[in-house]
């Protein structure tokens, strides 16, 4: 009898010291994960696959929510005004938390309404034209540009996303004197405005490598310059940096996790070691590099930095360029 | 490899227990899950994404695929039963199949919503095998001055569920299109009818929209006249077996939606609904039975699903023959193909033929287990018609917040159903129809990104509106009908005044 009391005082132990991470006082009960985009784009796919490798490390389960609309702004927002207990987070993106913030003057919140607590997924930008375009190099198409701004046209995914700041950089900073009078044609989806350039009804587009890998796979694109600092191995193109403008290399595209502005230290502590544990799961880093990403691991304040910095570069483009819009 | 070593490799690729259950399941899964008010077969498909990461290549997306087309069926279920479309492409089938229900012939609609989607769906598979490359082609041609030809056609539908009174029906249209504004304008990025709201940005959520103007003025009705129309408050069972007759005599119609699905289907960004909805309106228009349209009429439900359903097969063309996303679900499978290190495009069919016509057999093999899990499914749904309405509908109100709030998660969403409420229970209490103002909404933000885009391409000029032979086609298509349309409006007065004359004289 007494042997038995012992066993089982000492599996109590065991157990105890096994766990130490479900002894946490965060999560008290489920957390949500909002994603202000919708269900199968990339930024819903790598916080599914996110939460997957965290079902096994939380007490709790982590929810994925979708909240669509406006560009990543109706999620942001639902998230800032949340409860501060740390229950429900968001996976904020570069579209959402630095080119919004940086664009639209009646965005109903800002940065400082967010506690960043790291990023764990980069995108970087490549531009491309149709592979039946006669343009090969990203000189060739700056000037066409400079000949004929009204005979280029370029694809985004609307006002305020990376697709049309990046091109807008891009010219910029080929010394295009005015990129406004280049035609912008926001369609409603990444893959819409690929494809658009694919047939031929607009000339080029920049955006996330991941959502340009399959098109210039099947050779239907031909990518012009990455902005990565080496060379990615899907796309034979010349960096930014082997161009000659290696300030465009702040043109990327991230995924991070954010809470409201008051997000509890604990909840705080514990999402940086679930971003750690998953940044180093192998199945998690390769199911994001095969859909295009680099999987990386930024603390707290290396995420604030590298996010402020990207804001205010964006910031000076929009007031020199008179980008913004109400 | 030749075709016959890929078909055979193909074939064993297919016929393993695995495979084959991974379809079943999906399907199954689809099924229940687009039944579910507030589940789409997008959602469906996005949560059943993560399981697929582990299964082998072949069985993870034939389990996409059985769920995608399962769920696209699924939709059909509610939007006949209790009103309430889960799709925008699903609304189509509750004109004529929420009428036959309240006649206590639920029985037989679901099933010609079956065996319309089942037989559309077979031809649309037939499409993507047969002709991929060509459509896929085709597809390509269609910039936004195409697209918007397109849908300014379809617009002209509304003048075909009007019901009695085309004013009414224009009135309805009109609203529709205004509500459809609401949100972040696409060129300029500034806030529209937003009125400060940050929930507003995004526009009005279209499935809250959709139930709210469907489902809940039948509920509001309800609760305001306190008790039910029928002796004993039980929907009668009715027949519930469809004669087969039935199906043969929708057959022509059930074909032509399928051709218009696998047609639309193959160009990216367009979606069931409006498929949906020309199929419907076609069938109306040639249907010797036209004014029994939207009054309960079977030839309608088979053209609606049949419309909807001839998609399925079809998206996967763009992705296979292209590699491109034809519409949010593809876009998922397209994710599905790239985790296992799969290349849809071109390139496919030399370096993984077998997988290529692995799907093709897996495509047709979904169709038949779709037939019997549908038919195993409607069985056990059906009984819903016979809850006595006063027990039903509190469960459906239910359902209709629980399902709003799916959607996007928001509070919002659910007080924009109850408003669009009893927008529709008055617009039901003023005669005005419902399906023209639903028909502008969904179709009215495609025309006028699809305008601007063509006016951004074109510097302003009209003239791109009229830049080759798909536009010249869809303009003539327009005029045709707007056409007959008058000229058989003024027929119709003249025969009334004449009536009038006649009866005046007397």
């Amino acid at each position: 009898m007494k042997s038995i009391k012992r066993i089982l005082g000492a599996s109590a132990i065991l157990a105890t010291a096994a766990m130490p991470a479900f002894a946490a006082d965060y999560p008290k009960r489920p957390v949500t994960l909002v994603v202000p985009y919708g269900t199968g784009g990339s930024t819903d796919i790598a916080s599914r696959s996110l939460t997957n490798v965290l079902g096994k490390h939380s007490s709790h389960p982590i929810m994925v929510v979708n909240r669509v609309g406006a560009a990543g702004v109706t999620g942001s927002v639902s998230v800032a005004n949340a409860r501060d207990d740390g229950h429900t987070v968001l996976a904020a993106r570069v579209g959402s938390h630095t080119i919004n913030p940086a664009m639209k003057r009646t965005l109903p919140y800002t940065l400082d309404d967010f506690r960043f607590v790291g990023v764990f997924e980069l995108n970087a930008v490549v531009c491309a034209t149709g592979a039946n375009s006669g343009i090969d190099t990203i000189e060739q198409l700056m000037d066409k540009i400079k000949a004929d701004p009204g005979s280029v046209s370029y694809v985004s995914t609307g006002v305020g996303t990376l697709l049309q700041l990046a091109s807008i950089m891009i010219m910029d900073a080929y010394g295009i004197e005015n990129p406004l009078a280049v035609t912008h044609l926001p369609m409603r989806g990444g893959g819409e405005a690929a494809t658009a350039v694919f047939a031929g009804n607009a000339t080029f587009v920049c955006t996330n490598s991941s959502d340009l890998a399959s098109f210039v796979a099947n050779k239907q694109l031909k990518p012009l310059l990455t902005t990565t600092k080496e060379r990615l191995p899907a796309f034979d193109a010349p960096t930014v940096a082997e161009l000659g403008h290696p300030e465009l290399e702040v043109l990327v595209g991230w995924t991070g996790i954010a809470g409201p502005a008051n997000l509890p230290d604990e909840a705080a502590v514990q999402w940086g070691e679930w971003l750690k544990i998953a940044t180093s799961d192998q199945g998690f880093v390769d199911h994001l590099t095969r859909m295009g990403s680099e999987v990386v691991y930024m603390d707290p304040d290396e995420s604030k930095q590298f996010i402020q910095h990207q804001y205010e570069v964006f910031k000076e483009l929009v007031t020199r360029l008179d980008l913004s819009v109400e | 490899m030749t075709m016959m070593d890929n078909a055979a490799a193909a074939l064993s690729l297919v016929a393993q227990w695995g495979s084959l259950l991974a379809l079943l399941v999906g399907v199954a899964v689809g099924v229940v899950a687009g039944a579910i008010p507030g589940m789409s077969a997008t959602m469906a498909v996005a949560l059943a994404l993560p399981f697929t990461f582990a299964l082998e290549p072949i069985y993870g997306i034939l389990l996409l695929l059985g769920v995608y087309k399962g769920g696209i069926f699924g939709g059909s279920i509610p939007a006949i039963l209790i009103k309430t479309p889960g799709t925008a492409a699903s609304s189509a089938t509750v004109l004529d199949g929420y009428p036959l229900a309240e006649q206590g012939k639920s029985g037989q609609a679901l099933q010609m919503a079956l065996y319309a989607s089942c037989i559309a769906d077979l031809i649309s598979n037939l499409a993507l095998i047969l002709f991929a490359a060509w459509l896929a082609s085709f597809a390509l041609k269609f910039g936004p001055p195409e697209f918007f030809t397109l849908i300014l056609f379809s617009l002209s539908i509304i003048a075909g569920v009007s019901g009695g009174s085309l004013v009414k029906g224009l009135i309805a249209g009109a609203f529709g299109l205004l509500l459809a504004t609401v949100g972040l304008d696409l060129v300029y990025g500034t806030d529209r009818f937003i009125f400060g709201h940050p929930d507003m940005m995004g526009g009005l959520n279209f499935i809250a929209v959709l139930i709210g103007l469907f489902a809940l003025p039948e509920i509001i009705a309800f609760a305001m006249n306190g008790k039910d129309e029928r002796e004993g408050g039980v929907r009668a069972l009715g027949d519930h077996k469809l004669p087969f007759s039935e199906v043969r005599r929708c057959m022509k119609t059930i074909i032509r939606g399928g051709v218009i699905g696998s047609v639309l289907g193959a160009i990216p960004g367009i979606g069931a609904a409006p498929s949906a909805f020309l199929s419907y309106s076609e069938a109306r228009r040639t249907s010797p039975n036209k004014e029994n349209f939207g009054k309960g009429e079977l030839e309608g439900v088979a053209a609606a699903e049949a419309g909807n359903n001839g998609v399925c097969g079809a998206t996967l063309i763009p992705l296979l023959a292209l590699g491109i996303p034809g519409d949010v679900i593809t876009a998922i499978i397209i994710g599905a193909f790239m985790v296992h290190g799969l290349q849809p495009g071109p390139m496919m069919f030399a370096t993984n033929g077998d997988m290529i016509y692995a799907l093709f057999m897996g495509l047709i093999l979904s169709s038949i287990f779709l037939f019997f899990i549908g038919g195993a499914s409607i069985r056990l749904f059906r009984f819903i018609a016979d809850i006595p309405k006063s027990v039903l509908l509190p469960g459906v109100l239910v359902l209709c917040v629980y399902g709003v709030y799916a959607v996007n998660n928001s509070v919002f969403d659910i007080l924009v159903m109850f408003a669009m409420g009893w927008v529709g229970y008055l617009m039901m209490r003023l005669h005005i129809p419902a399906a023209p103002f639903l028909i502008a909404f969904i179709l009215g933000p495609l025309l006028e990104d699809n305008f601007r885009q063509a006016m951004l391409m074109g510097q302003g000029d009209f003239a791109i509106l009229f830049r080759s032979p798909i536009t010249w086609v869809f303009w003539a298509l327009t005029v045709f009908t707007l056409t007959v349309l008058i000229r058989n409006g003024l027929r119709d007065r003249k025969a009334q005044q004449g009536r009038l004359a006649v009866a005046n004289k007397d």
